[in-house]
């Protein structure tokens, strides 16, 4: 009986244990306490047995746990077992419930349209559009009639999809009317500020001067910007311009004139 | 002596099989319950207190008052002056509100003698600056401004306004109302 019982424990036993290292030397003494306390608990072994599964898990508890004590705490888990489990799903579903609301909640406010615009919001970024977008706007609509190539290596630089067709609609007649009075155009943008930044894209309001001067075929630039400020036909431009980041730079993607 | 023999993985896995799975199961999924609902709250508590959305949305609130009290100012009907005026004073403080009712005596009569209509559409605005803390502000505003005439003519013209904006009992309102430059020198 004692010797069935010792048998069947053990490959209960070796079944139910996860750590437990195989070794003669662990496994020997443990074997040796067995039959005593399996013959007084004998009633509650379905649950001590697997109630120990857990207790057992550590190697170096077996040899001083004795197997009773290990038994009344498997009655008690099993006691607690269903409240416990149903309490562990309650909680799962009000954590899960929780995080589902939450991350919810985090998206709508993420989205909010003030939100993704950064214009302003992000300086660093707001202030690097500015700068190039007013470098692009002077270099764009100035044109000097002793060098068209300058005007055309800005357009391929600086521009990009439907901006290019646009530049070029708009600065035709400008280079036709230069090319003919011999002028030089320089274009200034005093004000600018950046409406919009939505990641690489941006839209940036700006506010410009355009001075008109002859210079007769002069070939010393320097100096005819400068005389154009003092005897120059000057006219206030505002348009708004859409740019996007190409490979670090911010390109003109669309100009608007609002109709003018 | 037969375990010893066993590949420790099959060991494992049977072991596995001989606990309690369904504790084991429930607790393991409460513990990545609980972890993301932690991650979830974190980011959720990270997203309501962003200073930066804070200061966008006081952007947003500052570009729409700039520009709605700049329309204002630039849209007056002859034929209902003292309503219109007192729009002007409701969307301005400071020095722009004190210089509108000293004038506005003399700069009604100067209207109801022209017979003008004036409209303003907002083409396009910006906040260049703003100073959260300070509650001050400073917009564009490209504005197209209609002035329609007793005989029925009507004129576009387009201006490149520069708006300062102050904070005044939690309303942003312009306190200074200005057109860009042109050469250098003022042309408005």
């Amino acid at each position: 009986m004692s010797t069935t019982r010792h048998h069947i424990n053990r490959q209960r036993r070796r079944q139910a244990r996860e750590t437990r290292p195989a070794g003669p030397p662990q496994g020997a003494p443990g074997e040796a306490h067995e039959p005593r306390p399996t013959a007084s608990a004998g009633p509650a072994r379905g649950a001590g047995g697997r109630g120990r599964a857990s207790g057992t898990a550590v190697p170096s508890g077996r040899a001083t746990d004795p197997d009773a004590g290990g038994d009344e705490k498997g009655a008690r888990v099993r006691a607690r077992r269903p409240a416990g489990l149903l309490v562990l799903c309650a909680l799962t579903l009000l954590l899960g419930g929780f995080a589902g609301w939450a991350h919810a909640k985090a998206g709508a406010l993420r989205d909010e349209p003030a939100r993704r615009n950064t214009a302003l919001s992000d300086p660093a970024r707001t202030g690097e559009i500015k700068g190039q977008t007013a470098e692009a706007v002077d270099a764009l609509f100035s044109y000097d009639h002793t060098d068209p190539g300058a005007l055309e290596k800005a357009a391929d630089g600086l521009l990009t999809g439907q901006a290019v067709e646009q530049h070029r609609t708009l600065l035709a007649d400008v280079r036709e009317r230069a090319d003919a009075q011999k002028a030089v155009i320089t274009t200034t943008v005093t004000d600018s500020a950046v409406e919009r930044i939505d990641g690489d894209r941006a839209r940036v309001l700006v506010y410009a001067d355009q001075s008109s001067v002859s210079t007769a075929g002069s070939t010393k630039k320097a100096k005819g910007a400068k005389d154009a400020q003092d005897e120059g036909v000057y006219a206030g431009a505002m348009l708004a311009v859409d740019v996007v980041r190409r490979d670090g730079r911010w390109l003109v993607s669309g100009i608007d004139t609002f109709g003018r | 002596m037969r375990g010893r023999l066993e590949h420790p993985m099959k060991r494992a896995v049977r072991a596995l099989a001989g606990t309690r799975p369904l504790p084991a199961l429930a607790l393991a999924l409460t513990l990545v319950a609980g972890g993301f609902a932690v991650w979830a709250g974190q980011d959720w508590y990270d997203a309501a207190h962003d200073d930066r959305a804070a200061y966008a949305g006081q952007r947003d609130a500052v570009l729409a008052a700039g520009e709605q009290a700049v329309q204002n100012l630039n849209t007056l009907d002859h034929r209902d002056v003292n309503r219109g005026l007192d729009l002007w004073e409701s969307s301005t403080t400071g020095e722009l509100h004190e210089q509108l009712i000293t004038g506005r005596t003399e700069f009604a009569d100067q209207v109801k003698a022209a017979k003008t209509v004036t409209t303003a559409r907002v083409l396009s605005g910006a906040v260049t600056e703003l100073d959260d803390r300070a509650g001050r502000a400073r917009v564009l505003v490209a504005l197209r401004v209609t002035v329609k005439a007793d005989d029925g003519a009507k004129t576009d013209k387009d201006s490149r306004m520069l708006g300062e904006l102050t904070r005044t009992d939690g309303r942003w309102k312009l306190s200074a109302l200005g057109q860009a430059p042109v050469g250098g020198t003022s042309d408005g």
